[in-house]
């Protein structure tokens, strides 16, 4: 019964993850280049070495380790911030529109965000440089320019993803069992003891919880890049799943893309590994 | 009369932060019903006469319908063959903990974890050597594989909720499994399926990635004709572009609207439970 139960899920499993994963892993050790023609001739761990001795890299997984780092802070920050304000909203006239719009940015196609954020930073006609203009400053084409780029793609993802820690702060302080609330109350605890011993004492799961994914997720940032800049301009914006993306369906080196996108699958197994550590964690505080 | 005004102020700069974090989206709703003259008008014009043609030609275009069907197509039934198989192997793993369960449960998320061209890489490789690139049955296959962890870490977390004493009356009573499952578990985690349902539906509908790289002409959805299909007589064809992505914003706002209770619960792969 339960083996029967576990068939359909298996077999997905199986063709769509395991075998094209094994797949990957074996392809790995090859030389292998789909325009060449040629049959992939073994190399051992060679493609691992030229990627580790690859500047180029190392210097797109540091721009990505920025990117994450910065935009899951001040999305942190922000989020924490804002999810305290929002906290005593029960009585906001039509709460649910307002906060429709404030959650909206982190559902919508991230293509289309790209897309008219594009429009946004447009160095002649975007609303932001009309902006900037209006009060004196000169116009900047945020997205063409190598000095503005990175913070410009950083701030659409701070943008989209604010919303999201405001959610798991919303939902941190709602954990928080209303007898401490007002026992913190009845105690005048100042605002930074009730910040530190209740709501990061209760919260601190569902917080930690809400940082990982992002991390996760912003470790992954692809779609949002690839309508705005696609890495440009140079490699400014690259990040390491648009190098994997330039490496296997532009140049078509199967071999030397397999064996990146290996890493990375085992940098994201260590990222699972730690969420699923953190829920064990809140489990047994529960318990 | 001080706490009133107070309140007031405080509900007015809640308001100003949701309209600040709205003001991108709006800003494209807006310019989709300006003239192409008026999109690129510098400054960029605030009031204008609103024009429904840049809708007029969306709706005409042959090849947008027929990206629109694909990504209501793609999405729903992915998600449906997602969600069904998913239940049956969270019930599993709820009610019965084979051997392995925390492991499965463990390679089922990192597949999410992945950046999405490490994942979609061999599985190009694969679609390429099996003849399965652009065909409707490997697309939909391939978003269910894809929807499958996140419903069954939901799913799982909500029966997990149902005490398995309810499974114990039913067997005690006569009931056979699939009357347990479809009489007393399913009314119980409904609130679960709705969420698998309605967040992997918003996951198969953004998506682009995938659909670009083992999609084609046949099957592509609307944000590949988005990335792809952006120039248009030299330029951007932003009349065009600001309608398409409204249309498309749609359902998601809507299902934030609708489905608001369940929003924790679809963003966080069901692990945190409660409403905002």
């Amino acid at each position: 019964m339960p083996g029967l139960l576990l068939i359909p899920v298996l077999a997905f499993f199986i063709v769509w993850n395991t075998i094209p994963t094994l797949w990957l892993l074996g392809l790995s050790f090859y030389r292998f280049s789909l325009t060449s023609g040629r049959a992939p001739i073994y190399a051992g761990l060679l493609n691992f070495q030229n990627i580790l001795n690859d500047s180029g890299v190392w210097l797109d997984l540091s721009r990505t380790l920025l990117f994450v780092v910065s935009g899951v802070g001040i999305q942190t920050v922000l989020g924490m911030l804002l999810g305290l304000l929002f906290w005593n909203s029960q009585r906001l006239p039509g709460r649910r529109v307002a906060l429709t719009m404030l959650f909206a940015p982190m559902v919508l196609t991230p293509v289309a965000s790209g897309t008219f954020w594009r429009l946004i930073y447009d160095p002649t006609f975007g609303v932001l440089n009309a902006i900037l203009r209006g009060i004196g400053l000169s116009g900047t084409n945020f997205l063409g320019d190598s000095s503005t780029a990175f913070a410009a793609v950083l701030v659409v993802d701070i943008w989209m993803w604010t919303p999201f820690m405001v959610l798991m702060t919303l939902a941190a302080l709602a954990s928080v069992p209303k007898a401490e609330l007002e026992a913190a109350e009845i105690d005048q605890l100042t605002w930074w003891q009730r910040l530190r011993l209740v709501l990061l004492f209760h919260g601190k799961y569902i917080l930690m919880l809400g940082i990982l994914l992002r991390t996760i997720d912003s470790f992954k940032t692809m779609d949002l890049i690839y309508n705005m800049t696609f890495g440009g301009p140079g490699t400014t914006t690259q990040l390491v799943a648009i190098t994997l993306y330039r490496r296997a369906f532009e140049a078509f080196n199967m071999g030397w893309s397999s064996a990146l996108a290996v890493i990375l699958l085992l940098i994201s197994i260590a990222f699972t590994a730690t969420f699923i550590f953190v829920l064990h964690w809140r489990d047994k505080a529960e318990a | 009369m001080r706490t009133s005004w107070r309140e007031h102020a405080y509900h007015a700069v809640l308001w100003l932060v949701a309209l600040v974090f709205f003001a991108p989206i709006a800003w494209i709703l807006l310019s989709s019903f300006k003239t192409a003259d008026q999109i690129l008008a510098t400054p960029p014009v605030l009031l204008f006469r609103p024009t429904l043609d840049n809708y007029v030609q969306l709706f005409a275009r042959e090849s947008f319908l027929h990206q629109l069907f694909n990504s209501l197509f793609l999405s729903i039934s992915a998600v449906l063959i997602a969600v069904a198989v998913s239940f049956l192997a969270a019930f599993s793993f709820s009610r019965f903990k084979p051997a392995g369960t925390d492991f499965l449960m463990f390679l089922l998320l990192s597949i999410r974890m992945l950046p999405g061209s490490a994942a979609i890489l061999p599985v190009y490789l694969m679609y390429v050597g099996f003849g399965w690139k652009d065909t409707y049955a490997g697309m939909i296959l391939f978003y269910a594989m894809f929807s499958i962890p996140f419903s069954v870490w939901i799913l799982k977390g909500f029966i997990d909720g149902v005490s398995p004493r309810f499974d114990e009356t039913g067997r005690v009573n006569g009931a056979s499994w699939l009357r347990i499952i479809t009489r007393t578990i399913l009314p119980q985690v409904m609130p679960g399926v709705i969420a698998a349902l309605i967040f992997n539906f918003i996951f198969v509908w953004n998506e682009f990635l995938f659909n670009y790289i083992i999609g084609g002409l046949q099957t592509s959805n609307v944000p590949v004709a988005l990335s792809t299909g952006l120039y248009s007589s030299g330029g951007v064809d932003w009349t065009f572009i600001s309608a398409l992505t409204s249309v498309y914003l749609v359902p998601p706002v809507l299902v934030v609207y609708f489905f608001q209770r369940y929003l924790l619960v679809g963003m966080t792969f069901g692990t945190v439970r409660g409403e905002v």
